[in-house]
């Protein structure tokens, strides 16, 4: 206990004294985390919804470079040989390595978070929980980093080891890039990766319900932590001079394989690998008068019974969303649970989410969008991202459409007028509807992006009086947690999912502002 | 080239020397290490008595290291029983290093640990441990005690090793080529460290090619030339049982045939360069007799003659076979 105890405190303490490794736990990750903030600067509450990605490259860092790197160059100078000579068992020595890792990535986690804190964020939904699955995230990671260290027979295979790992996990495996911009084939590859279950139940912490939500990513990290550990304590070479091809053994290694493709077969097999539902946000309560329409949300509770419909992160819409007008929940008769809504998991050509014919709809009070005034109008923030920009992109009226897309934007004008979505009965939503069809390609980066925001425009227009146009349009943008989200729109030609219901009504909160800018003269057609 | 089998290779020929009988602390039974096609180590065997200074001598890539490392169990030996303080050296490794201190040829501990982080580290990996600062003290560390290995000289870096091998207050200290690398100064004062050891009552296994540091230092030392033990012994006891305890040389003008003297009962080893000639004898007196008693006849004139005792780098030369592999003399 002795030797576990003095291990630590003197591997934590050269960690300490050592610039590079200092410049590489702590400095690079909250680079990445000043990135991300530039990157996603338009977003109502800066990082919280990239955490899950943020803390992940922390960890990935910490355990699958720094720790390796750390374990093979002590190795190559014959630290570990020297150990050899001592009864200490390789155990102790693993393990107390492991555990002064754990506490160099917890440290840089916080640190991310502190810089994240300072920067406008506000307190992840479930900070116990949060903990929880960091913990996780770091035993996979860590047991992989053992793996590596076990393979690489110096310090430069190490790195070039390690970029195998992180890049494609980076890029494909769902931790720098949001799954839902990827290929479905990418999509696929992920499942076979640790990462992409670091950052959902990481984020599910953060921004979702918890530990509870994320059961079957944070069995993908044990397994694949276990895999790593057993393989990397068994294959552990006290002497530089053991090269990897001359050790006994190598079978350890399948586990560790074995782990990943079994994890990815397992969620191939239970059908969770096209676009995570993981980052939707659910609303705390929604007023039943500013409910979209009963038939939606039914709809949308059915096909959901497995998300919990009591959710938590009341801190965001507390804090963040703009407080509904008083009067709004006052005459509100009671507040309806709350409604989270997916994109329909599978991929089946399912029409929409929420439709259904709606019901016989009892007289309602006055809808609440009618109360919003002049000066409702004037209070929105009118400081969006530019026009030209890759957030919100609008193209200008007179602005030629590229001729591969010609074809596309010309089905959308065309079937917009009887897509159903659009004309739902509660204008509120109809409006939403229409809005994310704005925002969908806006999210997930498709070519046509900046046209279609232009044919919702000019649609809506025609469609609705001017007054009561901006009258939707703010109340909307005053409440873009509310109400029903679309995802998919493949019938208007629209192909592929945001996969993030929270980015998708922040688009749509920055169209509804960009339209009634141009409605109300703010800014010249 | 033919070794010629001066001394037998098996210790009990010679009279032990006077240490209390006790068990011995190495026992080291027909070991073998085989690398590849290499034969590292050819069935060695020796003990290590309780209290004494025991070198293992011999000429790089004799086997020496391997011996040392099997008995530390770096090296997983092809065949032989390997004992510490009673303990199988495999078997019961743990045990048997709880007792085992060890410096190594070269000690590399991290760049930025100190001294005293390293020895309180190192301490707790044993049950029974010194305290720090009396050994940082004893290995004259102690105003370095606080500086970074990185920072620390050749010297000062072997006294740490030699500080971490006593860190367990271990009964035997294994010591593999500790005076390589250092300046004299540093050697003899490592030399006054080793001997400290024994007073302390620590049994000492060292490997060395240093033949005069092994004659200095060493109880007893077993010579191990191409993976084999050739011969054990005091080696005072080793000079004085070679047949050629005397090596002469003579100055001559004008020089002489090999021929001449070869021919003169008691001439060993005989090399004639020039005028130079030299040669090992038993009995300098009467050899020396006959050889003058030649010259005279042949009207060849002594210009220098030198007689001394040989010592062990004569023996250990007569032993490996001196072309192939020299060992340093000094030390």
């Amino acid at each position: 206990m002795n030797a576990l105890v003095q291990h630590i405190r003197v591997s934590l303490r050269l960690h300490f004294r050592n610039k590079m490794a200092l410049l590489y736990g702590y400095l690079f990750p909250l680079i990445f985390l000043i990135a991300f903030w530039v990157l996603y600067r338009h977003e109502r509450i800066p990082l919280l919804r990239h955490m899950g990605e943020l803390l992940t490259v922390s960890v990935l860092g910490g355990a699958c470079f720094g720790l390796p790197t750390t374990l093979v160059s002590e190795r190559e100078r014959g630290v570990w040989r020297r150990y050899r000579l001592t009864p200490v068992p390789t155990w102790v020595v693993v393990t107390s390595t492991a555990l002064a890792r754990y506490v160099l990535v917890l440290s840089a986690g916080l640190l991310q978070l502190g810089l994240a804190f300072a920067l406008g964020m506000t307190m992840p939904a479930h900070p116990f929980d949060l903990w929880v699955a960091f913990t996780l995230v770091s035993f996979a990671f860590i047991g992989l980093g053992l793996v590596i260290a076990t393979l690489a027979d110096n310090v430069p295979a190490v790195q070039a080891l390690g970029q195998c790992l992180f890049l494609p996990m980076l890029i494909i495996g769902g931790v720098a890039v949001p799954l839902a911009s990827l290929p479905d084939w990418a999509q696929h590859v992920s499942a076979f990766f640790p990462g992409r279950y670091a950052v959902e139940s990481l984020q599910l912490c953060v921004t979702g319900a918890g530990l509870s939500a994320t059961r079957f990513s944070l069995f993908a990290l044990i397994v694949i932590g276990f895999a790593g550990c057993i393989a990397g304590a068994k294959l552990f070479r006290w002497d530089a001079q053991q090269r990897f091809a001359a050790i006994g053994g190598k079978a350890w290694i399948l586990p560790v394989l074995a782990s990943w493709i079994a994890v990815g077969v397992f969620a191939e097999s239970r059908g969770r690998v096209k676009v995570a539902p993981a980052t939707e946000i659910a609303v705390a309560t929604t007023p039943a008068g500013a409910a979209p329409s009963s038939s939606g949300t039914k709809g949308a509770a059915a096909s959901n019974a497995t998300l919990p419909t009591a959710s938590p992160p009341a801190a965001i819409t507390a804090t963040e969303a703009p407080t509904p007008s008083a009067n709004t929940n006052a005459t509100s008769p009671a507040p309806t649970p709350a409604t989270t809504v997916t994109p329909p998991v599978t991929t089946a050509p399912a029409p929409t989410v929420a439709l259904t014919p709606p019901p016989t709809v009892p007289a309602k009070p006055e809808p609440p969008w009618m109360k919003v005034t002049d000066k409702d109008v004037a209070a929105l923030d009118y400081n969006v991202p530019p026009d030209q920009g890759i957030v919100s992109p609008i193209a200008d009226r007179d602005e030629e459409v590229a001729d591969f897309i010609k074809e596309q934007i010309t089905t959308v004008q065309e079937r917009l007028s009887t897509w159903e979505p659009g004309m739902d009965e509660d204008e509120l939503q109809a409006v939403r509807n229409l809005l994310c069809v704005a925002a969908v390609p806006d999210s997930i980066q498709l070519p046509s992006e900046r046209y279609v925001p232009r044919v919702v425009y000019e649609h809506l227009k025609e469609r609705f009086p001017k007054d009561k146009l901006i009258k939707l349009l703010t109340w909307i943008a005053m409440n873009p947690e509310r109400g029903m989200v679309l995802d998919e729109m493949n019938d208007l030609g629209i192909e592929g999912q945001a996969g993030d219901a929270y980015q998708v009504r922040e688009r749509m909160y920055l169209y509804a502002i960009k339209f009634i800018a141009r409605l109300t003269g703010r800014v010249e057609e | 080239m033919p070794r010629k089998q001066l001394v037998p290779a098996v210790a009990s020929t010679y009279p032990r020397h006077s240490f209390p009988i006790m068990p011995a602390k190495v026992k080291v039974r027909d070991l073998s290490k085989r690398y590849g096609g290499l034969e590292a180590v050819r069935g060695v065997s020796f003990e290590v008595e309780a209290g004494e200074i025991f070198g293992l001598l011999g000429p790089n890539g004799a086997g020496k290291t391997t011996t040392v490392e099997c008995l530390l169990g770096l090296r997983e030996p092809d065949t032989g029983q390997l004992e510490v303080c009673g303990f199988d050296s495999r078997r019961q490794s743990r045990e048997a290093k709880q007792r085992l201190g060890a410096a190594l040829q070269s000690t590399a501990l991290q760049d930025k640990i100190t001294p005293r982080e390293a020895v309180a580290l190192f301490a707790s990996f044993y049950r029974v441990a010194a305290s720090p600062d009396t050994l940082l003290e004893r290995f004259e560390l102690a105003d370095k005690a606080n500086a970074r290995f990185e920072t620390l000289s050749g010297g000062q870096r072997q006294r740490l090793a030699l500080a971490l091998a006593f860190v367990n207050r271990p009964e035997v200290v294994l010591l593999d080529e500790p005076t390589t690398g250092l300046d004299p100064h540093s050697r003899r004062e490592l030399h006054v460290s080793i001997r400290r050891m024994k007073e302390d009552g620590c049994t000492v296994l060292l490997t060395t090619h240093y033949l005069e540091e092994a004659e200095q230092l060493c109880d007893r030392v077993a010579i191990i030339d191409h993976g084999r033990i050739v011969a054990t012994g005091a080696p005072r006891e080793l000079v004085a049982a070679s047949r050629s305890a005397l090596s002469v040389t003579l100055t001559l003008r004008p020089g002489i045939e090999a021929a001449l003297l070869a021919s003169v009962p008691g001439v060993d080893e005989l090399r004639v360069e020039g005028g130079t000639v030299s040669f090992r004898t038993r009995d300098a007196t009467d050899t020396l007799a006959t050889v003058t008693q030649l010259l005279r006849e042949k009207r060849i004139e002594i210009l220098d003659l030198h007689v001394r005792k040989a010592s062990l780098e004569d023996v250990f030369l007569a032993l490996t076979g001196n072309g192939e592999s020299t060992p340093e003399a000094g030390g």
